[in-house]
């Protein structure tokens, strides 16, 4: 990346890859005293061809490499992938696999809120507990991931025309179970991190996004909703099962850190009914259709698969000629565009140095996959 | 006679010296150690004989042997309790009981550990740094009275102003640190620091005034001595709440640790410290952190005083002291626990606008207390 010159006026830190909280990144920030004057986001740096690795593999063989985007929300990458090879392929699938499917990725979206939640209580200075108490309350999940899919983090479950296996028995009861704990942990987390005074002295009013600069910048997910923007794909145009699920959509009109996090927080809530919702009605049937080990394309098809990941809108767009591999794949990752937001942050609002990694947190960065 | 000669000259006698007057005065010596050494021993015993009490003192209470336990029982406690509450399990369980262990692995890694001194750093500085920093908080402990006549270094009335004096030196060395290193968030660190000691000091001096105020005199010994019949929490609780919440500022520690945050500036001015230098600074914080709690317990919570049953006060001795500080430090910790941190602005705004106020209220209330004493 060539680096814009700096004024004489500020100094110019690399924040990350070697700062506790940049993670493998690296972002410029240009710094006045406390004030940040500019955020430059290196975006690129962990760039893995994931796009070009999908073109060399078969349909089915490329589930795989694009879990590895985002590790955490594995299910909801996985989705939007194999939702757009059965557009291209023209798969049908049966309705309890699409009822699984919406399971397996609330489970996930609560996962990768609980990463979030927990990483952004940690960079306002608690010492690192909330962290660790997300990463536990985690196991839960992971437990029920090992049952279902005999993975605890990469499972690649969701396959073209299905899900790969049933239910085991007792899962319905095990999920209410596991709803329960977490509702509970839940009010813990509200009362004693949501609600201190300090806690909210430190995070409202900070990387303020008004709901217009946030259309204007084409943020998506969480950081949208945060700023009063009603959006979300799960709504706007159902796929898997959530056309018969009844949840909502949450949105805080304030757009500071504190109101993405609520966003986060509500949308746990919501992905617990909707688990609830799943356990109690699921309807019977068979779990996958059958389709071929490598199956073959048409040539010239199109398909455009939109899911709401837990970062925000992911946009898996497939074209085929005809063969056993894709012709090309494009990934819009939500990252991406929440990470262009950020940079912008330091123009729009105030941003001090200790508000940096806040503002950084609170739009949920997963670097894999915004370099992809 | 020109400079060479005389140089020459010197030379000259010098050798002759080395080899006619020396070997004597060596034979001399040696002649004469069968009743120097004796004399040596008696004169060494004598020393310690009668300097016996001076001499345990700078050994060990309040010399090095307490502040480095006082350090060391500090990080294990600190240690042991954010790891029951961060679920960890080194700090709480090593060592089969209460994690003792974790801390001689932690300071056998730090101790051990290879230093690294950046190219472009201010050598003599950075490696002084981290030595001076434990010595003035340590300086400034020897004025605290641990007993009526248990004090180091008797400032003659005076020890109060002599204590913030020496106190009032700390920032300096965080602000030399962080420039020697050379490193950016070493320079928004130590500038933190400057910044934090402005806003908590001059509160702190305030409030420290008004309880020698109301004692009466500005020595450490008279001013617990007037706490007899009440301890100065309660006359002076706006002080007391005051200089409390000062003092974790002053100590950086949670939620006032701005100087160090590691979120933000990896670990501000500490940042380019490695191994046994990091060792110190961390120490530093402790000590730091001990001479204010000392002070806060001399002016407010009646220093070696015990507490007074029914108006008899209970045997006065330096095991109060000691609780008393075990106590504060408690708190200190549990606060780590349930706050996050604030940002600069925020903190400066809680020192300027809501302590400096306080503490001159609390000293203008002091006043109408004493002068309605004294009529």
């Amino acid at each position: 990346m060539s680096e814009p010159e700096v004024k004489p006026e500020v100094m110019r830190i690399s924040w990350g890859p070697q700062h506790p909280m940049s993670g493998q990144t690296r972002i410029l920030i240009d710094v006045d005293g406390e004030v940040v004057r500019r955020i430059i986001a290196d975006i690129g740096f962990t760039h893995r061809g994931i796009e070009k690795i999908l073109e060399n593999r078969t349909f089915i063989q490329g589930i795989v490499p694009i879990e590895r985007m985002v590790m955490a929300d594995t299910a909801n990458i996985a989705l939007g992938y194999v939702q757009a090879v059965e557009e291209a392929l023209g798969i049908e699938v049966p309705e309890r696999a699409k009822w699984i499917r919406s399971l397996i990725c609330e489970m996930g979206r609560i996962n990768s809120h609980l990463y979030a939640f927990g990483l952004q209580v940690e960079c306002t200075g608690y010492f690192p507990a909330v962290f660790l108490w997300t990463t536990v309350d985690r196991e839960v999940l992971l437990d029920l991931f090992e049952k279902l899919t005999g993975a605890r983090w990469s499972y690649s479950f969701f396959i073209p025309g299905g899900v790969r296996a049933d239910l085991p028995e007792g899962f319905r009861d095990e999920v209410k179970r596991a709803v329960k704990y977490l509702r509970r942990r839940f009010q813990d987390y509200w009362d004693a991190m949501v609600e201190n005074p300090l806690f909210e002295m430190r995070n409202r009013g900070v990387g303020v996004l008004s709901r217009e600069d946030a259309i204007r910048l084409g943020a998506t997910g969480p950081v949208l909703r945060g700023s009063g923007v009603d959006m979300d794909v799960r709504k706007d145009e159902p796929y898997a099962a959530y056309g018969d699920l009844d949840f909502k959509v949450i949105t805080e009109k304030e757009g500071d850190c504190l109101a993405r996090l609520k966003v986060r927080f509500h949308e746990i809530e919501q992905s617990l009914n909707i688990m609830e919702q799943i356990a109690d009605e699921i309807p019977g049937g068979p779990v996958r259709t059958k389709v071929p080990l490598f199956p073959r394309s048409k040539p010239g098809v199109e398909a455009l698969s939109r899911v709401e990941t837990s970062r925000g809108e992911l946009g898996v767009h497939i074209f085929t000629d005809g063969g056993l591999k894709p012709y090309r794949v494009k990934i819009n990752s939500p990252t991406l565009r929440n990470m262009y937001v950020f940079e912008r942050l330091a123009e729009l609002d105030r941003v001090l140095v200790a508000d940096l990694p806040v503002v950084l947190y609170s739009i949920d960065p997963w670097y894999l996959d915004c370099d992809r | 006679m020109d400079v060479v000669t005389l140089i020459w000259l010197y030379i000259l006698g010098l050798v002759r010296w080395l080899l006619k007057e020396a070997p004597l005065q060596v034979i001399n010596f040696i002649r004469s150690l069968p009743t120097l050494i004796p004399e040596l021993l008696k004169w060494l015993w004598d020393f310690i004989w009668f300097n016996f009490k001076p001499l345990a003192q700078i050994i060990v209470i309040p010399g090095l042997a307490f502040i480095l336990l006082f350090a060391m029982i500090a990080v294990w406690f600190e240690r042991k309790f954010l790891a029951r509450a961060m679920l960890r399990i080194g700090p709480y369980y090593c060592g089969k009981r209460s994690g003792w262990l974790q801390v001689i692995a932690d300071f056998l890694k730090l101790f051990f550990k290879e230093f690294v001194i950046p190219d472009d750093a201010e050598k003599a500085l950075f490696l002084a740094a981290p030595v001076l920093l434990p010595t003035i908080p340590a300086l400034a402990i020897t004025l605290i009275p641990f007993d009526s006549n248990w004090v180091l270094f008797d400032a003659g009335g005076l020890s109060l102003p002599v204590f913030l004096a020496i106190a009032g030196l700390a920032p300096v060395i965080p602000i030399f640190a962080g420039w020697a290193a050379n490193n950016k968030y070493t320079i928004i660190g130590s500038f933190r620091t400057a910044y934090l000691y402005v806003s908590g000091e001059i509160p702190l001096v305030i409030c420290a005034a008004a309880s020698a105020l109301l004692a009466g005199s500005l020595d450490l010994v008279e001013i617990v001595e007037a706490q007899r019949p009440l301890w100065f929490a309660i006359p002076q609780f706006i002080g007391f709440l005051v200089f409390f919440v000062g003092l974790i500022l002053e100590a950086e520690r949670t939620p006032f640790d701005v100087p160090t945050a590691e979120t933000e500036l990896v670990i501000g001015w500490r940042t380019e410290f490695s191994g046994v230098l990091f060792g110190f600074t961390m120490m530093a914080e402790y000590v730091s952190f001990l001479g204010w709690t000392l002070l806060f317990i001399v002016l407010y919570l009646g220093g070696y005083l015990g507490p007074s049953l029914l108006g008899v006060p209970l045997y006065d001795h330096i095991f109060w002291m000691l609780l008393k500080l075990a106590v504060v430090v408690v708190i200190v910790v549990l606060i780590r626990t349930v706050y996050p941190r604030l940002r600069l602005d925020q903190t400066l705004r809680l020192g300027w606008n809501y302590l400096m106020p306080l503490s001159l209220l609390n000293l203008f209330l002091t006043l109408i207390l004493k002068w309605g004493l004294m009529i």
